[in-house]
């Protein structure tokens, strides 16, 4: 076929889709309208098919104009009245829409299509409307050819449900029906397997492909007519005028660099910097497109398929004209069809049981777009069933996913979002509409690479509801600048996670290897490392602060500390990689400088994509940048690590990488949803060791050198002092305070360590320890921090000292602040013995165990314990607690432990004291960091009689002694 | 190389002439958007090993192929002041890093002749014919073919 004008023609199909985009929607609301024909919307349809058939005709597309006229001789009849638009005849008119879609998007073949199959249930509607009689005569004979591919599916869809049509109109379709099955069954497969295809097989297909969507679309623009666009015109003038701006601008700057005019050139860079925004602005608006070129189309969507599923769906579409960037537009359509599909297919129930629930027997699906913050929000809900999380969790232990524990420590949003896990279908059971292996991670992902973030928010009966959150525009994009091997590359903040500095004294520490695989512990979990020097095959590098240079780096693994070709090392089985480029140069390397200086820190950029997360390790660190993608040519398509390459600063290019495909390239293993499972797993775990071991300290010094720390719940306050304000009195320190005297110590007074600092102003911790306060003189600087202790309790352990942890890289020295002042004030102590508070009638102290593995806390409880003048026996967990307490079971009273212990915990220790009869009404306080609601219940139901928190000291005492007076 | 064809009997083209190794070939002029010195180039690891690198032209990201290595005429010495041609192909510019631009000639394309046949291997591929001068002979590239992206 010769089409002379290219140009014509290309208005012509653009045209004619833009027609055909409007008539579906219309269709349909003809259809709903049913006999109350509203004239203006067909009338509309009429014409949008008649300029369709007029513009074929003139263009010679014979097959596009006979299918246009055969429905607007429909169309016609319905628009003067003669025909009520019953959902058979809509649906026949649809299928020719979309076949009219097909052809004039290939329009070249368009006259080779056998569209016979669609004019004749045309023709027959038209014709046997008119001559209704000679029809209803005609039909058990079948002489007019019947309709071929509408009354199948019509068929195979509802057969149960009353068409509703008019009586002479029903017999008609439904003899037809028969006639047809009985004759031409293979058809009916044929067009059923078609119909699948067209709804189903787009779908399906065309998620996994634009997988890569971003990359893909800025490489290639995609077929589907879509090489055009329409831009109004007022927004190309004023582009045009920004144009001519930019004109003169670089005139007025051309002239600055030929004047040496340097104060004019600030003005003139201003000036362009002005121009190129609004410029960049007004090109970006002739990107943006309506939403509603997505959203259009689900009404049909929704239609057909509750239709399928039998239920009745409202769907209602907000936010129309919110604009998106092109390929944004192009790229969501994919991931929405799966989201409104799963609302219709697994959210809203089959109307039966929504009546049972009480719910309208209609069910409601929204589509809302709008804009907030800079970014579009798209919001998917119905009130249909909702998420049950708990299933889902079931679901993934079933699956092997998670184990039980894990899932009792995920909360439920934690639960709904398993729901993104990769193998994870929602689908009870496989339907044709959805839970075909293209599950929601592939639609988290999509949406990941397009800089999107979806949230779920369901409640169980009440319904689901889907947000996704878009930038406005993809063409540029923030990206982290990092360097490697001499050459910058950028990765997509999208895909950041988060940077990592590892110094070079940590390296060999925190970094592992389990067999080849380097890993690093970040909070807890395993992070898989990659060099990005291998997976793109070039010489390992490292930057070099002090020299300012790029050397190649010899370490075979990361925390090697010896040169390959030092004596100590047989470099015999190295790798042939390794070994690459060594021959020459064997000067020796100063190991011991290598090893302190800041150039051999790593500097690791934790990356994620979809369910994978991992951390590269590149040369540098750069800025982070806005940059323009561009893409690369096709020499390069085999170069799966790049997404593209953007140009920089200084006019060389900067290769994008391509996060999930480096992963790929490096074989990373861990694709499958259990390692992101194992990842809630150990973030559980961390939390419950969090939860144990997190303490509140304040650091201190009190010499230059020494770092102390105390916890911080017993501080009372801090005061600044002048070191005048100090007064030494009868051997003692004291300073006036609040009114009366305030005795002062220094560390130095009881442990074995520097002098306090000569300094004029001093800082004055104040304690209160026994009804007595107390001030610890010390030097800044002060900081409070949490962290999570781990406490020798042997290397510094003296009086005065309960311990060191290593904070911020300075051992730090933990003050005992009990053992002190018993140590310089033991009358404090000795004043009230024997009893605290609550002094007892059988005039002996009681005695309370404490269970706690953490010599740290016990310490401290305990100290709380003598303060108040108990007498105190420990163990350090619950076994030795109850050994102790079996030795001891006349003289406890009191059991005060702590929830997670080695050898037997809290709730274990609980269980088997409540067990013996002789301890049944001994009370049991539990300790825990945090309680957690369900820590609560499982401790009450095993015997605890309270729960207080670690280190609420008075809560813990009031509770304490109210046991106690009732004990006695 | 169709549409090159101006009449019907002469069929003269302009040929820009180029040194890659040793070897003179020639092109037609008008396939040629411009030529320019090698200027900073950034290397794309994982690339074909034809492919020297990427730089940037006025905004646009060109390929560069070593011609001389794509022929299997081994490296192009980058020392020696190397020029790229840039070709604007269908799948986006791409610059050719010859050793050395020669003369522009005029060809009557009707005097082609076919390639030697001892001209074998990726050689043969990548021309159509050699053409006659009064001093050389040029071996006429089938760029397309040159270009064309083989897996």
């Amino acid at each position: 076929m010769q089409i002379e004008d290219d140009e014509i023609l290309q208005g012509f199909i653009e045209e004619s889709l833009e027609h055909l985009a409007d008539i579906e929607n219309d269709l349909l609301a003809i259809e709903e309208a049913g006999e109350n024909i509203d004239e203006d919307l067909v009338n509309k349809v009429f014409r949008a098919a008649h300029s369709i058939k007029g513009g074929a005709g003139f263009m010679g597309l014979t097959a596009i104009q006979e299918l246009s006229h055969a429905a607007e001789n429909v169309l016609g009849m319905i628009r003067s009245k003669k025909l009520v638009p019953t959902p058979e005849i809509v649906n026949i008119l649809l299928l020719a829409a979309d076949q009219l879609q097909r052809m004039i998007e290939d329009v070249q073949n368009s006259n080779e299509t056998d569209i016979s199959s669609f004019i004749e249930p045309l023709n027959t509607i038209a014709e046997g409307r008119q001559a209704k009689p000679a029809v209803e005569r005609a039909t058990p004979a079948a002489p007019v050819p019947p309709p071929h591919v509408p009354e199948p599916l019509h068929a195979e869809q509802f057969p149960a449900e009353p068409a509703d049509v008019l009586p002479e109109e029903r017999e008609f379709a439904e003899e037809e029906k028969y006639d047809f099955s009985e004759d031409d069954a293979d058809l009916d497969a044929e067009s059923e397997s078609e119909a699948e295809i067209s709804s189903e097989g787009l779908h399906v297909g065309s998620l996994k492909s634009s997988a890569l969507s971003v990359k893909e679309s800025s490489k290639t623009t995609q077929s589907k007519g879509e090489t055009s666009i329409r831009v109004h015109v007022s927004l190309l003038d004023s582009l045009m005028n920004l144009a001519g701006e930019l004109v003169l601008s670089r005139n007025q700057l051309l002239q600055t660099i030929a004047s040496e005019d340097f104060r004019n050139a600030e003005t003139v860079g201003q000036r362009i910097d002005l121009i190129t925004s609004e410029l960049q602005e007004a090109i970006m608006l002739t990107r943006m497109q309506p939403i509603g070129n997505v959203f259009n189309k689900f009404p049909r969507v929704v239609r057909d398929l509750s239709k399928k599923l039998k239920k009745t769906i409202d769907l209602t579409i907000v936010g129309k004209d919110v604009e998106l960037d092109k390929t944004i537009i192009e790229a969501i359509n994919d991931p929405l069809t799966h989201l409104v599909r799963n609302s219709v297919d697994h959210g809203i129930e089959p109307p039966e049981e929504r009546k049972r629930i009480g719910k309208s027997e209609t069910g409601m699906v929204i589509l809302k777009a709008y804009h907030e913050a800079g970014q579009v929000v798209i919001e998917i809900s119905d009130d249909g069933k909702g998420i049950d999380g708990d299933a889902l969790a079931a679901s993934a232990v079933r699956k092997g996913l998670l184990t039980v524990e894990q899932t009792q420590v995920m909360s439920e949003k934690e639960k709904i979002n398993l729901i993104f896990l990769p193998g994870f279908s929602m689908a009870k059971q496989v339907t044709d509409v959805s839970g075909r292996g293209v599950g929601m991670d592939v639609v988290k992902t999509n949406l990941d690479q397009l800089g999107g973030h979806v949230d779920i928010i369901s409640e169980v009966g009440r319904g689901t509801t889907i947000s996704i959150k878009l930038p406005l525009t993809l063409a540029i994009i923030p990206c982290q600048i990092i360097m490697t091997g001499g050459e910058r590359y950028a990765i997509p903040q999208v895909n950041l996670e988060e940077l990592l500095r590892i110094p070079a004294s940590q390296v060999k520490q925190r970094i592992e290897r389990v067999g080849n695989a380097e890993v690093v512990r970040l909070r807890g979990n395993l992070l898989p490392l990659i060099r990005l020097a291998d997976v793109l095959g070039i010489e390992r590098t490292y930057w070099d602060a002090n020299e300012q240079a790029l050397k190649p780096d010899r370490r075979e693994q990361i925390s090697d500390r010896r040169g390959k070709h030092s004596p100590y090392f047989n470099s015999g089985a190295t790798s042939a990689e390794g070994k690459q480029g060594e021959s020459q140069d064997q000067q020796p390397r100063s190991v011991l400088d290598r090893r302190y200086a800041s150039s051999s820190a790593l500097n690791i950029v934790v990356v994620s994509t979809g369910a994978m997360k991992y951390g590269l390790i590149v040369d540098r660190l750069q800025d982070s940048e806005e940059i323009v993608i561009k893409p690369l040519g096709r020499h390069l398509q085999q170069c799966k690590g790049y997404a593209g390459a953007t140009i920089m600063g200084d006019g060389r290019i900067a290769l994008i990488l391509d996060v999930s495909n480096i992963a790929r390239m490096a074989n990373l293993t861990s694709l499958d949803g259990t390692d992101r499972a194992s990842e809630v797993a150990l973030s559980a775990e961390e939390a419950i060791r969090a939860k144990k071991d997190k303490q509140a300290l304040l650091i201190f010094r009190s010499s230059e050198t020494e770092h102390f720390a105390v916890p911080l719940n017993q501080v009372e306050r801090i005061e600044k002092i002048h070191r005048q304000d100090i007064e030494e009195l009868g051997g003692k320190r004291v300073m006036q305070y609040r009114g009366g005297s305030l005795s002062l110590i220094s560390v130095d007074d009881v442990a074995m360590v520097h002098p306090l600092a000569d300094h004029d102003n001093l800082l004055v911790i104040v304690f209160n320890i026994a009804s007595h306060s107390v001030g610890l003189l010390a030097i800044g600087p002060i900081d409070a921090l949490e962290i999570g202790v781990e406490i020798d309790d042997v290397t510094l352990k003296q009086n005065g000292i309960m311990g060191s942890v290593i904070i911020d890289k300075h051992t730090t020295m933990l003050v005992n602040i009990y053992e002190m002042v018993n140590t310089l004030f033991p009358d404090w102590f000795a004043g009230k013995d024997v009893f605290g508070a609550d002094q007892s009638d059988s005039g002996e102290a009681p005695t309370i165990l404490i269970a706690e593995d953490s010599n740290f806390f016990r310490n401290q409880v305990k100290g709380y314990m003598m303060e108040a003048g108990y007498n105190v026996l420990e163990g350090e967990d619950g076994r030795v607690a109850w050994d102790v307490l079996q030795q001891n079971k006349d003289s406890i009273s009191m059991l005060v432990t702590d929830i997670e212990m080695p050898n037997m915990n809290g709730f274990e220790l609980t269980q088997t004291i409540r067990a013996d009869s002789r301890f049944a009404n001994l009370p049991i306080i539990a300790l825990t960091t945090l309680a957690g609601e369900e820590d609560v219940a499982r401790g009450k139901a095993v015997g605890i009689d309270e729960y207080h928190i670690k280190l609420d000291k008075e809560r813990l005492m009031a509770a304490v002694h109210n046991y106690m007076k009732k004990l006695h | 190389m169709k549409e090159s064809t101006r009449t019907a009997d002469t069929n003269i083209i302009e040929l820009a002439t180029f040194y890659v190794g040793d070897a003179l070939c020639g092109m037609d002029i008008l396939k040629i958007q411009e030529i320019n010195k090698l200027t900073q180039m950034t290397k794309v690891p994982q690339a074909p090993d034809y492919v020297m690198g990427i730089l940037n032209l006025r905004g646009q990201i060109v390929t560069i192929i070593d011609l001389s290595k794509k022929l299997g005429l081994g490296e192009t010495d980058i020392g020696q002041d190397p020029r790229n041609i840039i070709v604007n192909s269908s799948g986006g510019h791409v610059g050719l890093l010859v050793r050395r631009i020669s003369d522009v000639v005029e060809a009557d394309m009707n005097r082609k002749e076919r390639p030697p046949a001892n001209m074998g291997g990726i050689q043969g591929e990548y021309f159509t014919g050699v053409y006659k001068t009064d001093a050389h002979l040029i071996g006429l590239l089938d760029i397309d073919k040159v270009l064309s992206f083989d897996d």
